[in-house]
């Protein structure tokens, strides 16, 4: 039975990869866009033991649709209203599917597939059919230790996000955050789904600006462990951290730059608060800015070739945009007299900031020209610290109402917005990771 | 002999009652010397000049000891350090040094020459309201325009240091007008 189960995989495999070629993407960006229905059935359990182990394809099942949920771009259908009969519960051909059943039920796609228990691991194999025209789109397989079904899971949503809007989601990522606990916070991290919850530092003192690096392995932040801001590296992997720097005066973190190679920084050592690029290995020094005013919270374009920051040369804080050598710089924010917090979008089309609006902080957009401003936001709390997925699909921020801090995810253009986690301590300066490995 | 004993008892009284005044005495000159501080402070340790160089070989763990030494020994002398220094506010979103502001800057500069203070730490802080990271920035610069009154008054640059805590040490931790009003401030610790 596996032999044969396997067998079909490969040659399903060699069937779909000719067909991939003449795809057309689902365009999601498209005001037009509405959730994509998809129907994801049991999968069919074929361990030996199944009748012990019947939930693994259960599981299976309810991993995908828990993790497309996430995306906020599908509608997945409740399983009570599925039409199938018996005899084609189990088939994974498209010749024995009942296309018209699905389509009756409102679904454009179609996920069903098999598992297997083996001893230590767990194999299952994906069949993902357009129902409209009644084709298999993929086949893949899959295999994890047994126990780490959530890992296929992430694994089978990736693969439907690439098929459909050809990206492979946010699926292993996180979202780092400060958390305070009276007058001492910490750095902490929870997974994309909201369930892990990670302490990345021990500093128990004043801590901001969590900066990942592109690779995810570096956490760059400000502390004030020695009693003033001062800014860490720290190896998430060993746990080895190091200060790179502890000019006089304010030391704040910036964001990496796309190689990972460089760090930059607000200093006030020459006066006043302007910005510079460190060479992380070299600790060489560069200043990028020279204006009387307060410049801050500087921010790489995804291709390196610009920086986004904070400066309030005209009287407010506002976003202005200038070469990566600090030259031509131009305001891109005129709404508001208020506007804080700039990202640049992997995608480098959109910036997304939060701005003062009737008295309450919203998260914004704005392209680069500073044209089409959307408000995203629009609640009775204060939505801060925006920080875009690495698809450039999702926004993550944290919203402050009557002193309870709640950290949402919702879709690029405001719509969806989801509940990721929730303390009771106060948490401020949400940063999304890049994808680990 | 019983007279002795008694007599020992109420010198014992004295010595102790004593020595709780010296004790209340001297906390008292905290709240004094600190003005209303009613949250724990985690003071700069008179923040050293740039150590930028010593960085590479720097080692954390001796670093993290060494700087909270220096934070005890800073707390022991600011409690001896009983002044008329007052802080200083601020307007939303402002570092310019109001009039009201200028008249406590000159009470101060005449205290910290009079008793030829070693070191002058300005703290910058703002109210909660606005970006945690901005108002970093401009805690900082709020730290800097008064460095540079004081300057103007005569103080000596090299007695003062700066530091911001943005908005993450309020004095009154409400959430209105008045509080934010209090928390815009430049607080002044002394070294005598």
């Amino acid at each position: 039975m596996i032999k044969k189960f396997f067998l079909l995989s490969l040659v399903v495999l060699f069937f779909c990869s000719n067909n991939a070629a003449a795809k057309v993407y689902v365009d999601i960006d498209s005001p037009a866009f509405k959730l994509i229905p998809v129907a994801i059935c049991d999968f069919n359990n074929q361990s030996i033991d199944a009748t012990k182990k019947g939930d693994a394809g259960i599981q299976v099942a309810e991993g995908v649709k828990k993790d497309l949920s996430l995306t906020g771009i599908f509608n997945l259908l409740n399983k009570k209203s599925f039409l199938e009969d018996k005899d084609s519960v189990s088939a994974v051909t498209a010749e024995k599917i009942r296309f018209s059943d699905w389509a009756a039920i409102g679904a454009d796609y179609l996920l069903r597939g098999q598992v297997i228990q083996n001893g230590s691991e767990i194999i299952a194999a994906s069949y993902f059919f357009d129902v409209t025209r009644g084709e298999l789109i993929f086949n893949k397989k899959y295999r994890a230790p047994a126990g780490e079904i959530k890992d296929i899971a992430r694994a089978m949503a990736s693969d439907i996000m690439m098929a459909l809007i050809n990206d492979e989601g946010d699926f292993k990522t996180e979202i780092a955050f400060v958390s305070k606990n009276r007058l001492k916070s910490d750095i902490y991290s929870v997974s994309y789904d909201g369930s892990e919850l990670r302490k990345l530092t021990g500093h128990q003192s004043i801590l901001m600006t969590p900066r990942w690096s592109p690779d995810g392995t570096f956490l760059a932040f400000t502390s004030f462990k020695r009693g003033r801001p001062e800014i860490y590296l720290r190896n998430l992997k060993n746990g080895e951290e190091r200060r790179i720097a502890a000019f006089e005066g304010l030391n704040l973190c910036g964001n990496f730059s796309p190689d990972g190679k460089k760090l930059l920084l607000t200093l006030s050592k020459d006066g006043n608060e302007e910005i510079y690029v460190l060479e992380i290995d070299s600790l060489k020094l560069r200043r990028l800015t020279s204006n009387y005013s307060i410049d801050v919270s500087p921010s790489w374009s995804p291709d390196g070739k610009k920086i986004v920051f904070v400066s309030n040369r005209s009287g407010s804080p506002q976003i202005y945009i200038m070469d990566a050598d600090g030259n031509s710089a131009k305001r891109i924010t005129y709404e508001g007299n208020y506007n804080t917090s700039p990202s640049w979008s992997p995608r480098g089309d959109r910036i997304v900031y939060e701005g003062l609006k009737n008295n309450k902080y919203q998260i914004f957009s704005i392209d680069e020209e500073g044209n089409n401003p959307l408000q995203l936001t629009s609640d009775a709390s204060d939505n801060e610290s925006p920080s875009w997925s690495p698809s450039g699909r999702q926004i993550v921020y944290v919203s402050q109402k009557h002193s309870k801090s709640k950290i949402f995810i919702m879709n690029s253009n405001g719509t969806n917005p989801r509940l990721l986690y929730e303390q009771n301590n106060k948490m401020v300066m949400t940063v999304w990771s890049p994808r680990f490995k | 002999m019983k007279n002795y004993i008694t007599l020992k008892g109420v010198f014992v009284v004295m010595i102790l009652s004593l020595l709780i005044f010296t004790g209340c005495a001297e906390k008292k000159s905290i709240v004094t010397g600190d003005t209303a501080q009613k949250q724990e402070t985690v003071t700069a340790p008179a923040a050293g000049a740039a150590e930028q160089k010593d960085l590479a070989k720097s080692q954390e763990s001796a670093d993290a000891q060494a700087a909270a030494k220096e934070q005890s020994v800073d707390l022991e002398k600011m409690a001896k350090a009983a002044s008329p220094v007052s802080d200083i506010n601020f307007d939303f979103d402002s570092f310019s040094i109001r009039p009201d502001a200028r008249d406590i800057l000159k009470v101060n500069a005449n205290y910290f020459m009079k008793h030829r203070v070693s070191s002058i730490v300005i703290e910058g802080h703002c109210d909660e309201r606005g970006t945690a990271e901005y108002n970093m920035a401009l805690g900082e610069r709020r730290a800097r325009e008064t460095k540079q009154y004081l300057i103007n008054l005569g103080i000596k640059e090299s007695l003062i240091k700066t530091v911001s805590f943005g908005e993450e040490r309020p004095l009154d931790p409400a959430s209105d007008e008045e509080a934010w009003a209090k928390n815009r401030r430049a607080h002044f610790v002394v070294n005598e």
